[in-house]
């Protein structure tokens, strides 16, 4: 009855405290005829004895101690737990009983009639009921799952093979939001929320997929809303749905849920380092590099770049490549090799490197360009090179920039100015943290006259509107991440990629905490999409140059070589090339170069 | 009756061995052999093959990459020629794109990043696994991932690291170990 209903919401809030929580499964079953009173209003009686009694509960002719709520609750939801796993075997031996007349006890005291039903019952635990055959997730669209072995925890869990969808990857559609329920579903509900109360529950993991997708969003919402009790509960919820899943949503759920958890308990930034327990600059490098290593992303960024920086040299003799963000200089080796064999035989190379400070003093950054001179001399490449630590590229200036040597030849007028090129792989993004940083940057850059600029940027809005609309974004973004890691080592034929695939997932991790946790001058993975980069270089008086299709078979050749290679996606888009997983974009290489000036400044005026 | 020259190691002066009837072989460069053979005084006029390590450098440098390196557990002559870098340039040459006629230039770099039969044990063998016969590596790209593993050894060694690993990727199907 209506009752029901509104009870059933009532127990909800109770617990969570939020009421788009997707509960499917079994319905409210009428229990025993005292429960159909409806919404007669009866007065309520003297006052209890203890504490004061639940007000809307009384006005339904429930008399339930505020501090007992929870617990009756609790009671309720085991109480429902044996009657829907019962109805779904139908099995209505259970039923029968409760609904019989021998016994009646009155619901108006609500705990003790709960109490009575639960030992009247005093059965073995339900029998599990075979998993339905779910109806095609096609509006949730996740990753098929790989049927998992149960793991030994209170919850078991199952699925049956011949009811998973397994739809072909390259058709899959994205995850939508939604807040209706799934229909047609009559297996067990809300095992997770019962906790450890139940001893056995069967949960079908494709169901735990699509509810964990929504706990997420809920969290995420309930943080938006400041409602941190209810994202607290969502966050517990979330782990617990997460064990059910395997591979990529596991993992990337639980770096949600982690970020989650970190921005409800520990909302003040602490000093400005990021958002990760282990901040060491060199342990950031170490990551970096296994990402390098394990997946075609930075490849893909290098390769791409290169072959534009290459186009971009042909025919100077004096180059100057300036890189924001140095670290172990990987891409360079490609580059100089690729000078040294151009036809007409490679130019004098320069090279200037930007990096962070370090904490521990080394001057890795010295070291890394004294391994590239090492490199260059044997491929007989005339080479120099600069490093600058720079806390932030705002703090670069353009007289750091441009060529100050001037013994680099003697007659310093008789010899070709530098061309320069500035490259900028995943660094960029950085400064939207901090206002204006990007101008200046970009303004500094104009000022070396660069004959080609880099850039390569993930392909994503996470620095947009609200915090739900970004965090929706992100687990969008990183559950397609996390799945092409997934993808390259199943296609290699390991069971997983091993530490490699591990410590990339990491360095994923930190940038999913950094997104979701982190705010202000401290949220520095502000990723933003292409045609968001356009409009700002744009602003800032650069125009596109295309990516040619040299650089596209490069890329295609380069991937094609990935195990899973299948599943990486290169693509041209309006002279710039994107690197995906199927459908989704995830990173994208674009070139720019300084726009053409105005002819007259002050005709220019005129027109405004 | 075949007889050997007296020791594998011995640089070859002479070509052909020469047979004469109920005679032992002869050792003897090539002009005497055949005149020799035109005054009719020998029956046959054959080279062996581990006496003339560029004839077989010729040969073993036609051969794909698997049978090259397993033709160098032969015996010490033919593991020495296998290791030939000329050999492995040939190989190379025909496992890219533009064939050898697009390396010629490159030669000096090779050398100095690891030499080709570390190029094709790195990159042109397990590409041209991965890729079979629908494509050929370019030039470019292999030089390039080449660098990358030249790189890689000279950051590694100053910091212990077991093995560089960005050409790893390459690794899945196992493939043939020439080292």
């Amino acid at each position: 009855g209506r009752s029901d209903r509104y009870f059933k919401k009532k127990k909800e809030k109770m617990k969570r405290g939020h009421q788009d929580i997707l509960h499917g499964g079994g319905g409210w079953y009428a229990v025993a005829p005292e429960m159909e009173r409806g919404k007669r209003k009866t007065t309520m009686g003297a006052a209890e004895e203890g504490g004061d009694v639940d007000e809307l509960l009384a006005a339904l002719g429930y008399k339930v101690r505020s501090s007992e709520m929870a617990d009756v609750a609790h009671k309720l939801e085991q109480l429902e737990m044996a009657m829907v796993s019962s109805a779904a075997t139908n099995d209505d031996a259970l039923l029968s009983h409760l609904a019989s007349d021998t016994v009646h006890y009155n619901p108006s005291d609500l705990i003790t009639w709960v109490d009575n039903i639960l030992s009247e019952l005093n059965a073995p635990p339900p029998p599990l009921p075979t998993p339905q055959s779910l109806p095609s997730a096609d509006a949730y669209d996740l990753e098929p799952l790989p049927a998992l072995p149960a793991p030994a925890t209170p919850l078991v869990l199952g699925s049956d093979p011949q009811s998973e969808v397994a739809p072909s990857p390259r058709d899959r559609k994205r995850m939508k939001v939604c807040s209706s329920p799934p229909s047609s579903s009559t297996t067990t509900d809300a095992a997770t929320s019962a906790a450890a109360a139940l001893p056995v529950v069967v949960v079908d993991s494709q169901e735990a997929g699509i509810r964990l997708v929504h706990a997420l969003l809920a969290g995420a919402e309930a943080v938006q809303q400041d409602n941190l009790k209810a994202a607290d509960a969502l966050v517990k919820q979330i782990s617990l749905l997460a064990t059910s899943q395997g591979g990529a949503m596991r993992k990337v759920a639980g770096y949600f849920a982690e970020a989650l958890a970190r921005r409800i308990y520990r909302p003040q930034p602490r000093g400005g380092v990021g958002c990760c327990s282990f901040d060491s600059v060199a342990f950031d490098d170490m990551l970096h590099m296994h990402f390098y290593e394990s997946c075609p992303f930075l490849k893909f960024a290098h390769f791409t770049a290169n072959q534009a920086i290459l186009e971009a040299f042909a025919g100077c003799r004096r180059v100057h490549v300036v890189d924001f963000g140095m670290r172990q200089g990987m891409q360079w080796p490609a580059l100089l090799q690729a000078l040294a064999l151009r036809p007409g035989g490679p130019p004098s190379f320069r090279l200037t490197g930007i990096g962070p400070p370090q904490p521990d003093n080394s001057d890795a950054l010295q070291e890394v360009g004294w391994k590239l001179a090492q490199l260059a001399e044997s491929i007989r490449v005339d080479f120099r090179y600069r490093g600058f630590v720079a806390a932030s590229l705002a703090d670069l200036e353009p007289y750091m920039l441009l060529d100050q040597d001037a013994d680099g030849g003697g007659g310093g007028k008789d010899e070709e100015p530098e061309v320069v090129a500035v490259n900028s792989v995943f660094e960029l993004h950085r400064l939207l943290a901090r206002p204006g940083a990007l101008e200046k940057v970009l303004g500094t850059v104009r000022a070396v006259r660069p004959r080609i600029v880099t850039v390569v940027e993930q392909e994503a809005n996470h620095n947009g509107g609200t915090f739900q609309e970004r965090f929706t974004e992100a687990l969008h973004y990183y559950s397609t991440m996390f799945d092409s890691l997934e993808g390259g080592a199943a296609a290699a034929g390991a069971d997983d990629g091993g530490p490699d695939q591990a410590l990339s997932e990491m360095y994923l991790g930190r940038q999913i905490c950094n997104v979701v946790a982190c705010e202000g001058a401290e949220r520095t993975e502000r990723h933003e999409t292409l045609a968001q980069w356009r409009g700002r270089m744009d602003r800032a008086g650069f125009e596109p140059v295309p990516i040619g299709s040299n650089a596209f078979k490069q890329a295609s050749m380069l991937l094609a070589l990935f195990a899973g290679g299948d599943g990486y996606r290169v693509e041209e888009k309006d002279g710039c090339l994107t690197l995906g997983w199927h459908t989704r974009p995830l990173i994208a290489t674009s070139a720019w170069r300084v726009a053409a000036p105005a002819e007259d400044p002050l005709s220019a005026l005129a027109a405004r | 009756m075949l007889s050997h020259s007296p020791t594998e190691h011995r640089v070859p002066s002479s070509i052909y061995t020469v047979v004469q009837p109920q005679q032992p072989t002869m050792a003897m460069d090539l002009s005497s052999a055949y005149e020799q053979q035109q005054e009719g005084r020998v029956e046959e006029v054959f080279a062996v093959i581990n006496d003339n390590g560029d004839l077989l450098a010729e040969v073993l440098g036609r051969l794909d990459g698997r049978s090259l390196a397993a033709a160098g557990c032969v015996c010490r002559v033919w593991a020495g020629v296998s290791r030939r870098e000329s050999v492995w340039e040939a190989v190379c040459g025909r496992h890219v794109e533009g064939g050898a006629a697009a390396g010629a230039g490159a030669r000096p770099v090779v050398a100095a990043l690891g030499g080709y039969r570390r190029l094709y044990r790195l990159c042109l063998g397990p590409a041209a696994d991965r890729l079979g016969a629908a494509a050929r590596l370019s030039l470019s790209l292999s030089l390039s991932l080449f660098s990358i593993d030249c790189y890689e050894r000279r950051l590694g060694r100053e910091r212990g690291h077991p093995r560089p690993a960005s050409l790893l990727f390459l690794d899945h199907y196992n493939p043939v170990d020439v080292s």
